[in-house]
């Protein structure tokens, strides 16, 4: 039989993000429109600059309180009736907190949107909080909490953030809140935080799909015109980096007797987006160190040694500061070995990396998002992602031009700056930099992982969260 | 109601490869999208797990391509890709930039058609215990993490092909050898076993003369294909299992034996399972989670299978301090008022909708649409299916919904299967299955 030859690739055109078409409320509020054609279904999401510090210390979770029951009942709607309503007209709805604020996502299909946008303006300035409600919200998290407690990823990712962030920081604790927190929350206080922080001042919402036909602008201004914008300075926390603890540089062991395989997280502080030498070659580093089957990380962790079903690492950037995390499970009796060949490899930066690597990742990031951004969900989570980072989408466009230009030469004074900054070979010891969170069978491995001398380790219980 | 009409081609080469090409020039990209006639179903006892470890072993290299290759040229052309195993298929895609089509193509027309020239012991015994990392990862090390498993064994009878999961059995695994590997390949790898489909920046013609140029060449196999199972009845009374151990609550899988994807009984049991319990308004929500307020959290839930049977199940998060026995008999008592009254009007505009509006945002993205293309192409024999699911679902009626309901969803065909927390302080209850 005749070979067939491998093709050549021709390479893709330039591409830009999609453009947005602004329009201004008078509430304060600002609408993106991206005309998607052939997306019948539209998205909606509305990014509200609200920060986790604007909780009370011992409110901690009102706000994920608040956003899940922002459509459990309003002035002329019980909780049932409202989830008949929007299911009738095919609306799904949701809204969380995270770090970067409040998001609300509302999907439906085009024909729809008129009334959709209705619902949304009940949901926005017309909730009504009942007492029964909010009280199955509360018990519900209280239950997710014991649920987070389980699952190895979250319970590392927990015990992560306490011993990265700074005891008095918000971010040292869970985003939903804690179980005496979460358990002290009334609808009152539901009512208040809706009060004070669910206004139209500083908010960005956005809306993609197929807008042939529709004016967004006049649907809008009918549904959401009217929201008060609540005439206070939006945003002073979000601004403000987080506070790392002074003694982050360490290892923590949380002891699960029996466990099958460890949980890692390996993390250390980030830049975000406004870094000096530009942002663009920060995605390309962490996927070179561990975004991909074929980056550093794997080839040795998945494919040679066979210890992981893979690990992943990444760059996450807030609107001020930023993370560079890892995480993956490992079998248990690689424990040490892997954790050691984990801190060695992410360590192996200062060395350089090969213009092919780079090369690879740069291709890769690029040439991905014209199909990572073709779906109004996409383009639409992207904008409110941007919004709530204090930027637009043609930032997203920018960054892809600069992304072209990046080569071996500015990844490794990429990696030197965040490298120092972190502290990362800074010492004697070689896990110096970075916080380590482990999940795992501490009697087994304790003696193992302390051999490595990575740093300080300690062990803490299960239920210690 | 939004009229959906996405365009379908489709073309049989002379070696049995069925491929479907859809143009959507929307995006600068390609989705290719192969379906090959092979999953769990076709394992025989003791060879469990083979058709998920074999798929691992299709990214290690072919005749022309190094270990890890596949990976790695795509992803630098731009590639978004994976592959995935289930209980009636095997399924490889990438989504492509329209200029790196032919390189997909080729490479996977290399590992389809000459995977063997490169499979070694060493990629074999590495892959084994990276698949083993998998199930530790998403099923041994996570709670409720066996509980599907668990449901498969309740539901299915021994001898039939969905009662062991595609993860299968790690004894099985390291039982394999590069004799089985070479086997299986032999037995179910070739074009006449697969569906291809490509769904974006392409027209037909362009898409059927690339595939042929690549897949052209691969040589039809003798299939031995065995008729599928009849369909299964009912389970012939309740079936418990129950776990106890570390888990955060009680959690209740309430499982039943359904019709055939895509028949009319089967969209039909969709339908009753979404009022039952899928829809956010549905009736176990507004029963245990709002009025009753013995659940944090339900869920309904059909799956589509075509070996004889199907699989829809209830599961419910019941709440802290609440008797699980209870809850169960709740939901029985729910099932049997649906199965006496219907559904109203309200919950089928409910179901349209809410389908209506999830499967088009399924179809959104080319390759999850190129992915429902292939499923319907190899299983069930209709790729148009996309086009005309939603209309479907609108002809179910509700003496329909009741009457299927009445049929497969009796509380006295029930498997239950019970993840319980050992802080309750409860023994063992039930018989095991």
């Amino acid at each position: 039989m005749t070979e067939v030859v491998r093709p050549v690739v021709a390479p893709p055109a330039p591409w830009d993000f999609p453009a947005a078409a602004t329009h201004d409320l008078p509430g304060g509020l600002r609408l993106l429109t991206y005309d998607v054609p052939g997306q019948y279904v539209l998205s909606v999401r509305l990014g509200l600059p609200i920060s986790l510090r604007d909780e009370p210390r011992d409110r901690e979770g009102v706000a994920t309180i608040m956003a899940r029951s922002l459509d459990e009942g309003t002035q002329r709607w019980s909780a049932e009736e409202f989830a008949r309503l929007l299911e009738r007209k095919g609306v799904s709805f949701g809204a969380g907190m995270t770090d970067s604020g409040l998001s609300i996502d509302l999907d439906v299909v085009k024909g729809n949107l008129e009334p959709a946008l209705d619902l949304l303006r009940q949901i926005l300035t017309e909730p009504a909080f009942p007492q029964t409600e909010v009280a199955r919200q509360v018990r519900t998290r209280l239950a997710e909490i014991d649920q987070e407690r389980a699952v190895p990823s979250a319970r590392a990712g927990l015990e992560f953030v306490r011993t990265f962030y700074a005891p008095e920081d918000r971010s040292s604790r869970p985003t939903g809140g804690s179980r005496d927190t979460v358990a002290q929350v009334t609808r009152d206080d539901v009512a208040r935080f809706h009060a004070q922080h669910v206004v139209a001042a500083g908010v960005t919402m956005v809306l993609a799909g197929d807008l042939a036909g529709l004016d967004v602008p006049a649907l809008v201004d009918t549904a959401l015109g009217g929201w008060g914008s609540g005439g206070r300075e939006r945003a002073r926390y979000l601004d403000r980096p987080a506070t790392l603890a002074s003694d982050r540089s360490r290892i923590v062991l949380v002891s699960r007797p029996g466990s099958v395989q460890t949980e890692i997280v390996v993390g250390a502080p980030g830049p975000d987006r406004s870094v000096e030498g530009g942002w663009a070659p920060y995605p390309v580093l962490g996927f070179v160190l561990g975004g991909s089957p074929t980056a550093r990380v794997d080839a040795v962790l998945r494919e040679d040694k066979g210890y992981t079903y893979g690990i992943r690492s990444s760059f996450r950037p807030r609107r001020a500061g930023g993370l560079f995390l890892t995480s993956g499970s490992v079998r248990s009796d690689s424990t040490a070995e892997s954790l050691r060949l984990l801190v060695e490899i992410l360590g192996s930066g200062s060395e350089g990396f090969s213009e092919k690597e780079i090369r690879s990742g740069v291709d890769f990031i690029s040439k991905t998002a014209p199909g990572r951004y073709a779906t109004a969900d996409a383009i639409a989570d992207e904008a409110v992602s941007m919004a709530l980072d204090g930027r637009t989408t043609e930032f997203v466009t920018s960054n892809l031009r600069d992304l072209r230009t990046v080569d071996a030469a500015r990844v490794d004074a990429a990696y030197g700056r965040f490298a120092e900054r972190a502290g990362i070979g800074a010492g004697p010891r070689s896990g110096a930099g970075w916080t380590i969170a482990l999940v795992g069978d501490a009697d087994a491995h304790l003696d193992a992982i302390s051999a490595l001398d990575l740093g300080e380790l300690t062990v803490v219980g299960d239920h210690d969260a | 109601m939004t009229a959906i009409s996405y365009p379908l081609v489709e073309r049989t080469l002379a070696n049995g490869l069925r491929v479907i090409v859809s143009e959507d020039h929307a995006a600068p990209n390609v989705a290719v999208n192969l379906w090959v006639g092979v999953g769990s179903r076709h394992e025989s006892p003791g060879r469990t797990g083979f058709a998920h470890l074999f798929e691992h072993l299709m990214f290690q290299g072919s005749r022309n391509v190094k270990s890890g290759e596949h990976f790695s040229a795509l992803m630098d052309e731009g590639a978004r890709l994976n592959a995935t195993t289930w209980f009636d298929r095997t399924n490889y895609f990438e989504t492509v930039p329209t200029g790196a089509l032919e390189l997909a193509l080729w490479l996977e027309a290399d590992r389809h058609g000459h995977l063997l020239d490169a499979v070694t012991q060493e990629n074999l015994d590495n892959q084994r215990d990276v698949v083993k990392e998998e199930k530790r990862q998403r099923y041994d090390n996570v709670p409720y993490g066996s509980a599907l498993i668990d449901v498969y064994a309740a539901v299915f009878p021994e001898d039939h092909p969905y009662h062991h999961p595609t993860i299968g059995s790690m004894e099985d695994l390291d039982a394999a050898t590069l004799d089985d590997v070479h086997a299986f390949f032999r037995a179910h790898y070739a074009p006449n076993n697969t569906v291809l489909t490509l769904v974006g920046d392409i027209t037909p013609d362009e898409g059927f003369d690339a595939v042929q140029k690549y897949f052209g060449p691969l040589a039809a196999i003798p299939l031995e294909s065995r008729p599928r199972h009849a369909q299964l009845p009912p389970i012939d009374g309740p079936v418990r299992v129950d776990r106890v151990g570390d888990v955060p609550n009680d959690r209740l899988y309430i499982a039943f034996r359904l019709p055939v994807d895509t028949t009319p009984d089967y969209l039909a049991c969709q339908v009753a399972v979404d009022v039952l319990g899928g829809l956010a308004s549905s009736r176990l929500m507004r029963r245990l989670v709002r009025t009753d307020e013995t659940a944090v959290a339900v869920g309904g839930w059909t799956m589509g299978l075509v070996d004889g049977v199907g699989l829809g199940a209830f599961t419910v998060d019941v709440s802290a301090g609440a008797d699980p026995g209870e809850v169960e008999h709740a939901l029985c008592d729910e099932v049997s008022r649906f199965i006496a009254e219907g559904p109203d009007e309200a919950e089928l505009e409910s179901v349209i909708a809410d389908t209506e509006r999830s499967w088009l945002s399924a179809l959104a993205s080319i390759e999850e649409r190129a992915d429902h293309i292939s499923h319907h192409a190899l299983l069930t024999g209709d790729p148009d299916y996309v086009n005309t699911f939603v209309d479907r679902l609108r002809q179910v009626s509700a003496e329909d919904a009741r009457a299927v309901a009445a049929a497969w969803l009796d509380p006295g065909s029930r498997a239950v299967v019970r993840y319980l927390s050992d802080s309750s302080g409860r023994g063992e209850e039930g018989e095991a299955a």
